[in-house]
C-alpha cells in the first residue's frame, strides 16, 4: 500500500483553492500580473496571491498581527489539505513545511524602519524564522509533536513530500501533513533581479527566446497516511507517493551543470525507487522556470534519462510564476490533479524549441489520455536537486 | 528496514571555546565569557581560495569542521550530507537586506546567493565534489536534532556514512533584538559549528554511539515525556551519568551541565553538546551515558541519548 | 601608467573579495575567468557588472555583452573608454 496521498490544498497566484487552481489551469488562464499587495518593488510582473494579509487572517481567524504572509499562506492551503480530520491520541501525526524565506515579507518591514531609525517594530521579527512559520501553523491545526521545516531553496517543497514518506516507511508517524510555503518578498525580487534572471515580461519556460523567471508566491500542502492512519480515518487515496531522490549538484552556487548530473541523477533514482519502467512515466511536471540555465539543464537531464522518449512535459510557472519553496508542493498537487482527473496541464508562452536540444513541452491541455505515473521536479540553487513520482492508487 | 548501530566516527566543532582538532577539550573547558569571541582556525588549510573570499563565518566555519570530519574518518565521500541551522546565514542575509534597502542602482548577487539556509549544505558539496542526499532542516532550537534524525533514518535506510552537523552565526543586531525582545539568558549569546560523520560501521575509532534522538514541538514537555523516552530505550534516568541541558535541569540525574555555559547560547548549540559529550565518552571511562535535554525553547523538547562504545 | 586600468584593479580587488591579491598581482592582460588568471566565475561576472555601474557609470544590461568585455583589465578599460565615448 505504501505512502497515500488522502488530502490536497493549495493556494496560488491562480486561485485560493485546489478547485480555482484547477479551474485556471483547465483554461490556461495565468496568475502572473503586475503586483498589486506588495509595493515598493522593482519587479513590474509576478504571480501574486490575489488577497491582502488582513483579508488572509481575517477568512483564517487568526487575530494577531505578528503573522507572516508565509505562515497565512501554508495555513491555508494545509486547512484545506487537512479538510476534516480529528486530531488523534492513537494516529501518531506529523507536520513538515518548506520555506526559503521565512517570515523576511514582516522582517523587511521592521529593517526598513530600523535602518530610518523609525521607531521600529522589533515584534515582527518574531516570525522571521523559518521553523515559526511552521509552528505558527502547526498551532492552528492543533498538531504537536513532529514539527519540522525544510530549506533547500527552490527544492524544499518536493524534499518536505519525500522525508514525510521516509518517515511514514520508517514507522516513525503514522500521517503527516507535508507542504511548502512562501510570500513574495523585496528581498526575493531584488535577489533575483541581481542575478539578472528576473524577466521583466511573462516568463517562456522551454522557450529558446526565454529570458529568466517571473516570481511568484503561495503555498501547497498534502496529506500522507500509511496504512494504519488509512485504517483509522477511512479516508480515501487519491494517489500514492512512490518515488522521490534527492542529489547534489556539486557544480555551481546557484547555475545547473551544463550536463545535468544533479538532475539526471534525482530524476533515475526517483523513477528506479517507484519501481516502474521509464515507459510508465505519463507525464513530467517540470521545474522549468524559464532561465536560460535551468530550462537548458532540464531539457538535458530528461534526454539524458529518457533518451528520445521524453515523455509528454510541461512547466506550470507560467501560470503561478516560481513559488519558489512552494513550488515543488504546488506543483505536486498539480501532479495530483493530472493523476485525479486525467489531465496534462499546457506549457503556456511556448513557441520554439530550445535550439541545442529541440525539446516540445505540452502547449494544449490534454484530457483525452490516461495519466498513471507523474514525475515532478524540482532544481534549486546551492545544486539541491530533487524529483518525485506519483502514481495512481492501485 | 534493520537497525544498525549508529556510531560517531568523526567530529568537529569551531566555536568560542578551544574545540577544534583539540580531542579532550571536555576536561577542562571553562564558562564562555561574554567577551570571549569565535576561535577560527586558519580556514586556508581546509578550504579553496576561490570559495573562501565569498564565505560569511557560517560559511566558513561549517566547510572547515566538515572537511576536518572526512580527514578523522578516512572517509573518502559520505553517502549524504544533512545540515540544521536555526537561522542560516545571518551575515548574508543583512547584507543583502540592507542593500536591497540603500542601493538605487544594481544591487551586488553575492550575498542574496549566500543568504538561503542551504548555503552551507551546499558550499559542503561543492567543497567535497559531492553528489548525495543534501539536505537543511531548519526547526528553530531543535534544528540540529532534526538533522540528526534525518541522518540515523538514512543508515537505516542502507548508507554507511553521513555527514551531520549544525550552525549558526552571531551579527551584532541580535543582541539588540534580544534585549528589544526580553529574550534573556544567563550565558552570552554566540556562533558555532559542529559537524560529526555517523556511520553504520565502526572502524575501531568511534568513541560513542547515538542511541536515540527525539523531538516534540509545540506543547510544553514534562518530565513524563523524558522518561517515556528513555523507558523505549530501557532505561531510566539514574542509568545515566551525565545529562548536558538548556533551560531546565532534569530532575532525578546524577549529575547536570548546562552546555550553554559552555558553548554561549545559539539556536544550535545542542551540537556543541553532542561533541562535548562524545569527547567526554572518549576520554572519560567513569561516562557511559549521556543524555542531552535541549529545552533552550520551553515548547521545544530535544533529547538525545549516547552511550559510549565497548572497547 | 594607465590610471584607469589601475583603478579598475583596485575595484576587482573590492569588488570580488580578491583579499590575498594586489593591484601588482594583475596584469594588464591577464585573463580574468581563465584558471591560468584570476579564475574568476559566473558570479563575479554579475559583480563586475555592478562595478561597471557603481564606479563607471555604465549599464550593461545582458550578461553575454559581458563575456567580451570582461577579459582581462585591457579588455575592460577598453570598453569603458568606448561606451564613454558613444
Amino acid at each position: 500500500m505504501g505512502v497515500c496521498i488522502t488530502g490536497i490544498g493549495v493556494v496560488s497566484a491562480i486561485g485560493m483553492s485546489v478547485d480555482e487552481n484547477l479551474s485556471a489551469l483547465r483554461e490556461g488562464r495565468t496568475g502572473i500580473g503586475p503586483l498589486h499587495y506588495l509595493r515598493g518593488t522593482k519587479a513590474s510582473l509576478a504571480g501574486e496571491v490575489k488577497a491582502s494579509n488582513e483579508e488572509l487572517r481575517a477568512a483564517l481567524g487568526v487575530g494577531t498581527e505578528y503573522v507572516s504572509r508565509t505562515s497565512l499562506l501554508g495555513l491555508r492551503a494545509a486547512r484545506e489539505a487537512w479538510g476534516d480530520n480529528k486530531r488523534s491520541g492513537v494516529i501518531r501525526t506529523g507536520i513538515i513545511s518548506a520555506t526559503s524565506v521565512g517570515g523576511m515579507d514582516r522582517s523587511e518591514v521592521f529593517y526598513k524602519d530600523y535602518l530610518a531609525q523609525n521607531d521600529p517594530d522589533y515584534r515582527l521579527l518574531t516570525t522571521h524564522d523559518s521553523g515559526s512559520t511552521t509552528e505558527r501553523i502547526a498551532k492552528e491545526l492543533g498538531i504537536t509533536g513532529y514539527i519540522n521545516t525544510l530549506s533547500t531553496a527552490c527544492s524544499s517543497g518536493v524534499n518536505a513530500i519525500m522525508l514525510g514518506a521516509r518517515l511514514i516507511l520508517q514507522g516513525t508517524l503514522d500521517r503527516v501533513l507535508v507542504g511548502g510555503s512562501d510570500a513574495l518578498s523585496g528581498f526575493t525580487i531584488d535577489g533575483f533581479r541581481s542575478l539578472m534572471i528576473y524577466d521583466d515580461q511573462w516568463c517562456r519556460p522551454f522557450d529558446e527566446s526565454r529570458a529568466g523567471l517571473n516570481l511568484g508566491e503561495g503555498a501547497g500542502f498534502l496529506l500522507l497516511e500509511g496504512e494504519k492512519s488509512l485504517e483509522l480515518t477511512g479516508n480515501k487515496p487519491i494517489c500514492n507517493v512512490s518515488g522521490w531522490a534527492n542529489a547534489a549538484d556539486a557544480y555551481h552556487q546557484t547555475a545547473s551543470s551544463p550536463d545535468g548530473k544533479g538532475a539526471t541523477l534525482a530524476i533515475e533514482h526517483a523513477i528506479r525507487r517507484a519501481g516502474i519502467g521509464l515507459d510508465q512515466v505519463s507525464y513530467v511536471n517540470a521545474h522549468g522556470t524559464g532561465t536560460k540555465n535551468n530550462d537548458h539543464s532540464e531539457s538535458v537531464a530528461l534526454q539524458n534519462v529518457f533518451g528520445d522518449r521524453v515523455p509528454a512535459f510541461s512547466s506550470t510557472k507560467a501560470f503561478t510564476g516560481h513559488t519558489l519553496a512552494a513550488a515543488g508542493a504546488i506543483e505536486a498537487v498539480f501532479s495530483v490533479l493530472a493523476i485525479r482527473d486525467n489531465l496534462i496541464f499546457p506549457n503556456l508562452n511556448y513557441r520554439t524549441p530550445i535550439a541545442e536540444t529541440g525539446l516540445v513541452p505540452a502547449t494544449q491541455l490534454k484530457t483525452d489520455v490516461e495519466v498513471s505515473a507523474v514525475l515532478s521536479n524540482s532544481f534549486g540553487f546551492g545544486g539541491n536537486n530533487s524529483s518525485l513520482v506519483l502514481t495512481k492508487y492501485e | 528496514m534493520n537497525k544498525p548501530a549508529l556510531y560517531l566516527s568523526a567530529a568537529s566543532t569551531i566555536s568560542h571555546q578551544p574545540t577544534f582538532q583539540n580531542p579532550g577539550f571536555s576536561a577542562a573547558l571553562a564558562q564562555v565569557e561574554a567577551s570571549s569571541a569565535l576561535i577560527s582556525p586558519d580556514y586556508k588549510t581546509y578550504i579553496d581560495a576561490g570559495l573562501l573570499r565569498r564565505m560569511s563565518k557560517i560559511l566558513r566555519m561549517s566547510v572547515a569542521c566538515a572537511r576536518d570530519c572526512i580527514e578523522q574518518a578516512g572517509a573518502d565521500q559520505p553517502d549524504a550530507i544533512v545540515v540544521g541551522t536555526g537561522l542560516g546565514c545571518l551575515q548574508d542575509t543583512e547584507k543583502f537586506l540592507n542593500t536591497s534597502l540603500t542601493v538605487e542602482g544594481l544591487l551586488p548577487p553575492t550575498s542574496f546567493i549566500q543568504s538561503t539556509h542551504n548555503t552551507m549544505a551546499g558550499q559542503i558539496s561543492l567543497s567535497l565534489g559531492n553528489h548525495g542526499y543534501n539536505m537543511t532542516h531548519t526547526q528553530n532550537t531543535l534544528s540540529f536534532e532534526h538533522a540528526l534524525l534525518d541522518a540515523a533514518m538514512l543508515l537505516r535506510e542502507g548508507d554507511r556514512n553521513v555527514l551531520v552537523g549544525a550552525a549558526d552565526e552571531h551579527i551584532d543586531i541580535l543582541n539588540d533584538i534580544a534585549e528589544k525582545l526580553g529574550f534573556e539568558t544567563a550565558s552570552p549569546l554566540t556562533s558555532g559549528a559542529s559537524f560529526f560523520i555517523l556511520s553504520s560501521e565502526s572502524a575501531g575509532n568511534a568513541a560513542a554511539e547515538l542511541t536515540d534522538v527525539y523531538t516534540s514541538g509545540g506543547a510544553e514537555y514534562g518530565q513524563e515525556e523524558i522518561d517515556a523516552f528513555l523507558d523505549r530505550n530501557g532505561m531510566q534516568i539514574g542509568d545515566i551519568d551525565l545529562v548536558l541541558y538548556a533551560g531546565t535541569p532534569v530532575s532525578g540525574a546524577v549529575r547536570n551541565i548546562d552546555y550553554l555555559s559552555l558553548a554561549g547560547v545559539y539556536p544550535t548549540a545542542s551540537a556543541f553538546a553532542l561533541h562535548y559529550a562524545v569527547d567526554l565518552l572518549a576520554t572519560n571511562s567513569e561516562v557511559r551515558n549521556v543524555l542531552i535535554c535541549n529545552t533552550l525553547r520551553k515548547s521545544n523538547l530535544g533529547l538525545t541519548l549516547l552511550k559510549a562504545v565497548e572497547a | 601608467m594607465d590610471s584607469l586600468k589601475e583603478d579598475l584593479k583596485k575595484q576587482i580587488i573590492e569588488q570580488l573579495n580578491l583579499e590575498d591579491l594586489t593591484v601588482a598581482d594583475i596584469a594588464d592582460d591577464a585573463l580574468l575567468f581563465n584558471d591560468q588568471g584570476l579564475g574568476l566565475d559566473s558570479i563575479d561576472a554579475l559583480e563586475l557588472i555592478v562595478l561597471l555601474e557603481k564606479y563607471h557609470g555604465i549599464q550593461l544590461t545582458n550578461p553575454e555583452e559581458g563575456k567580451e568585455a570582461f577579459k582581462s583589465v585591457d579588455t575592460m578599460a577598453a570598453y569603458i573608454r568606448k561606451r564613454k565615448a558613444a
